[in-house]
């Protein structure tokens, strides 16, 4: 679980362009141009989406890899920003929604989202390992099960619909260009900041407690008070992805925020890799390709459609019994072998 | 019991205070004024009945899951599919056979078999990895309630109860007085519902007694306490492994067919029962029976009395439990071993 | 220096680096250690001897507050320290190396220093990396420098040797400023010219910095300790200078007699 070393970082200043590697450039290029070469569907439901649960699973990576705190708590957390995007903002709903303006709604919201983040860590680390899914797993039915049955203030099933993307700097948001280059941004920010972060100090300690947490409290950090951070430090990126979401999706309701969306932000994650930030947006993009197409290919194959979840499930079996690290496990593994010598190179992985 | 009296005084008066309340509640006809407060006292008791009764199918789940959970560290996020499996099992049989009780030896074997195949073909191989073990049985459990959904569809099952258990029966609590004739009435409960109740105690005394009598018991506790220990004396622990995986998984498909009896089977049914074992596990204490005894009890009658009591809040209510547990006593209220 | 030590600490009023009273520990009904009671000075340099399971480790582990102790009272520096977690004892100057590594296998020598300089100093919880003129990677270069580890300083820890590894478990406890270290077997395991290296960088500890060494060697204990404390089932069983504790006769028979090989 060895975090790629990134001395670079010392080296040169990080304005420096030529720095960046060729194929980061090259991603980063196809990138820029996808909405002026796919249709509106694909820039929306594939790769805006993709960002959007490739961030969330993104803070669930920094804290399952960087932490080994496997939190199933983060959709909840985008699920809790979506809906005070709503109440803050505007939606059909208007008894419930305050209707101020986004840049007082969606500050506020990610805010609420990052303490209701932080709080449901600082519950889920009273106790080590494993018992944390079980936690946060049982925070988020929790959560769930309260804006289904409260309609004062969530307005229960149904949810708060009609949260649209503000219209500012003369850009409607809601567009499909706007918005994809919006959730580029915010996903390349949080991929970045989780980078960085995680060769600070802070980043530093929380690898650090993940090895070994009573070696830690022997050079004098407080490894819980650094857990706890480190949901926060999570939470925020996940409340950021929820507002993003809920203006993609234009309404938020329980089912977003239910058990099976939480899983498959562990899916995403632990299938794309939680070694390196990467890993989630790779999950995310297989993710909602699988999503989107699954039903042509079963249809095809004779199966109902309905069977995409047999489809996902087994997928991702197979994927933890293969890859100790989902796709980014397969890819350094292939990337071994490719360069021994298919005669000498005996060594094999641990 | 005498020494805790001596130590703590007060509590102790709390405590046999609450209880004598609590029995005066159960047994007195209740006045007016109480009942202006707290509703009719029949509700006050049906919610109590069916708290206990809730938290006994809850028992059977959980205890499964904490044992397993509790000797070989596997957080098995499929134990709702087994309980789910266990009730169609279950309704398949008496359907076919007519014979209620038949199902339940059905879904236990059909599930318990379930359980080794899980244990000897996958969990195995895995051995020391907590995070891995647990996302196989995710994994596991995604695809098992997609079969289920192919083979059952989203339809409601209820298994029939039969002849000599349906019907109500006259319990000696009194719930009223007439009016017109001035008798007592008296509560009428399914009696269905009260055999369940029995049985789940009935089968919580034995797992006791086998854990804490029996040889083998005694080696399950020794590896709750201290799993390398257990191997380094030379047990052949996969037995063991096997034979609690089994009997986990048994225990959650018989709590299928009771909780089918219930209320009913359809998709959806494992996630809320594999959350109530969370829970149940989380604020009894991991990997202790009388901690899911107590866990589920408490669960139970907060669900219940939250819904007669707090409609909107009762899910709060049972979050807000395992919330003080966690905050106050982070090892469960019966911790294991240890 | 050792004169300004001692009227610095006067001046505070602190007369022992370690002090404790009646410290007992129990697991269930097996106690672990009885009614220990014993002094440190500041500076001292201290063995504590005692076959296997006497509880060498475990009065380290109360120290520390890896373990709370069951019973007694644990000061440090004049400090009742008994109800502190281990950080906080951590960051008043004391720190501990352990029998078994335990180390960041999934980090670099230099972050492993990096993190022990960090966990004494502030900015613990900073989100800003580290610059390359950072005072803090510079004194981590320096202190993987003086345990000889210069040439792995970007090695993962995971693929190092069994004896480098145990050379950054004394760079991590010399991190920072401490001012009290227990060493907990740091021989253990090591070849004889590392042997000797260890005694070597033992010894050239500055003055001000006392410890406490569990130690099997009986060599290497008299050779690098002031003062001896032979533990025996949970108690201290002898306290004097190497030469009186190597002399005296009821440890000859306990200790050197029958519990060398019991490793």
């Amino acid at each position: 679980m060895a975090v790629t070393d990134e001395r670079e970082a010392f080296q040169s200043p990080w304005w420096d362009v030529s720095r960046i590697p060729l194929h980061l450039f090259v991603v980063g290029v196809v990138l820029l141009i996808i909405p002026l070469i796919a249709n509106d569907f694909i820039v929306r439901q594939i790769f805006s989406y993709a960002f959007i649960l490739g961030t969330i699973a993104l803070s669930l990576m920094f804290l399952a890899g960087y932490g080994n705190m496997v939190s199933l708590v983060q959709m909840t957390v985008a699920g809790v920003a979506a809906y005070m995007t709503a109440i803050f903002g505007t939606s059909a709903i208007d008894t419930i929604s305050l209707g101020w303006p986004w840049w007082v709604a969606v500050p506020l919201a990610i805010i609420v989202a990052t303490i209701f983040g932080t709080l449901s860590g600082a519950l889920a680390v009273r106790t080590e390992g494993i018992y944390t899914i079980m936690i946060t797993l049982a925070i988020a039915a929790a959560m769930f099960y309260l804006v289904r049955q409260n309609y004062t203030l969530f307005n229960g099933f149904s949810g708060l619909n009609q949260v649209n993307a503000p219209v500012f700097w003369g850009v409607n948001w809601r567009d499909p260009a706007p918005f994809y280059y919006l959730s580029l941004l915010i996903a390349a920010l949080a991929y970045g900041l989780v980078r960085y972060v995680s060769r600070a100090p802070f980043g530093l300690a929380l690898q650090g407690v993940r090895d070994n947490a009573r070696r830690m409290a022997a050079l004098g950090f407080n490894v819980t008070a650094h857990r706890i951070a480190a949901y926060a430090f999570a939470s925020f990126i996940a409340g950021t992805a929820g507002v993003l979401l809920v203006w993609l999706n234009g309404q938020v309701s329980p089912g977003t925020i239910a058990v099976g969306p939480a899983i498959d932000i562990l899916i995403i994650a632990v299938v794309g890799g939680i070694s390196h930030p990467i890993g989630p947006f790779l999950g995310a993009i297989l993710y909602v390709l699988l999503r989107t197409f699954a039903l042509d290919v079963l249809v095809s194959l004779g199966l109902s459609g309905e069977r995409f979840q047999l489809l996902i499930g087994l997928g991702f079996l197979a994927v933890v019994f293969f890859s100790s690290d989902g796709l980014l496990g397969l890819w350094s593994r292939f990337r071994e072998r490719a360069r021994r010598d298919p005669v000498t190179g005996e060594r094999r992985e641990e | 019991m005498v020494r805790y009296a001596e130590r703590h005084p007060i509590l102790t008066a709390i405590w046999v205070l609450a209880a004598a309340v609590l029995l005066w509640a159960i047994f007195a006809p209740w006045p007016a004024g109480l009942e202006d407060v707290m509703g009719r006292k029949k509700i006050f008791l049906n919610a109590l009945f069916n708290g206990v009764t809730l938290g006994a199918l809850y028992f059977l789940v959980a205890s499964g899951f904490t044992l397993i959970f509790g000797l070989m560290k596997n957080v098995n996020l499929a134990h709702g599919s087994l309980y789910m499996l266990g009730g169609y099992i279950g309704y398949e049989t008496a359907n076919a056979t007519g014979w209620w009780l038949l199902s339940f030896v059905a879904a236990f074997l059909v599930v318990a078999v379930l359980g080794i195949l899980l244990q000897v073909v996958v969990f195995r191989r895995m051995e020391g990895q907590d995070l891995k073990q647990t996302l196989v049985t995710i994994g596991i459990s995604i695809v098992i309630a997609d079969l289920m959904l192919w083979i059952w569809g989203g339809d409601f099952y209820t298994i029939l109860t039969p002849s000599w258990l349906t019907g109500p029966v006259e319990l000696p609590l009194i719930t009223g007085v007439s009016r017109r004739t001035g008798e007592f009435i008296y509560l009428k409960y399914p009696i269905v519902r009260l055999v369940i109740l029995v049985a789940a105690i009935a089968i919580g005394i034995a797992m006791w007694l086998a854990l804490n009598r029996t040889r083998i018991g005694m080696l399950v506790r020794a590896g709750v306490d201290d799993r390398d220990m257990l191997s380094a004396t030379g047990v052949r622990i996969q037995r063991v492994f096997i034979l609690v995986f089994a009997f986990g998984a048994g225990l959650a498909g018989i709590a299928g067919v009771i909780g089918g009896t219930f209320q009913s089977v359809a998709p959806g049914e494992d996630l809320r029962f594999l959350l109530a074992s969370l829970v149940v596990v989380i604020v009894g204490g991991m990997g202790s029976i009388p901690g899911a005894a107590l866990g589920a009890l408490l669960i139970g009658l907060a669900e219940q009395f939250g819904s007669v009591y707090a409609p909107t809040y009762a899910v709060v209510l049972t979050f807000l439990i395992m919330v003080l547990v966690l905050a106050f006593r982070p090892q469960g209220l019966i911790a294991a071993g240890r | 220096m050792a004169e300004t030590v001692a009227s610095r600490l006067s001046a505070t009023g602190t007369a022992n680096a370690l002090e404790l009273r009646g410290v007992s520990r129990f697991f269930g009904a097996l106690a672990a250690l009885q009614d220990i009671t014993m002094t440190v000075a500041p500076g001292e340099r201290r063995a504590v001897l005692g076959s296997n399971g006497a509880g060498k480790t475990t009065l380290f582990n109360c120290i520390t507050g890896d373990f709370p102790p069951t019973a007694g009272s644990i000061r440090l520096f004049g400090e009742d320290v008994t109800e502190f977690p281990p950080y906080e004892r951590i960051r008043r100057g004391l720190r501990r190396t352990y029998q078994i590594s335990l180390l960041f296998t999934g980090l670099s020598v230099e972050d492993n220093v990096y993190l022990a300089c960090r966990g004494v100093s502030r900015g613990r919880f900073s989100l800003l990396r580290p610059r390359r003129d950072d005072a803090l990677v510079t004194t981590a270069r320096d202190l993987i420098e003086a345990v000889h580890l210069t040439p792995a300083r970007e090695t993962l820890v995971a693929n190092l040797s069994y004896g480098q590894q145990r050379q950054l478990e004394i760079a991590l406890a010399l991190a920072g400023a401490p001012r009290f270290i227990l060493f907990d077997e740091p021989a253990a395991g090591l070849s004889p010219t590392e042997r000797r290296e260890l005694i070597e960088i033992l010894t050239s500890l500055p003055d001000h910095i006392g410890y406490m060494i569990i130690e099997h060697d009986m060599d290497v204990a008299l050779r690098v300790a002031e003062k001896v404390t032979m533990m025996h089932n949970g108690k201290i069983f002898k306290e004097g200078l190497p030469q009186e504790i190597e002399e005296d006769e009821e440890v000859q028979q306990l200790y050197l007699g029958g519990g060398h090989g019991g490793h």
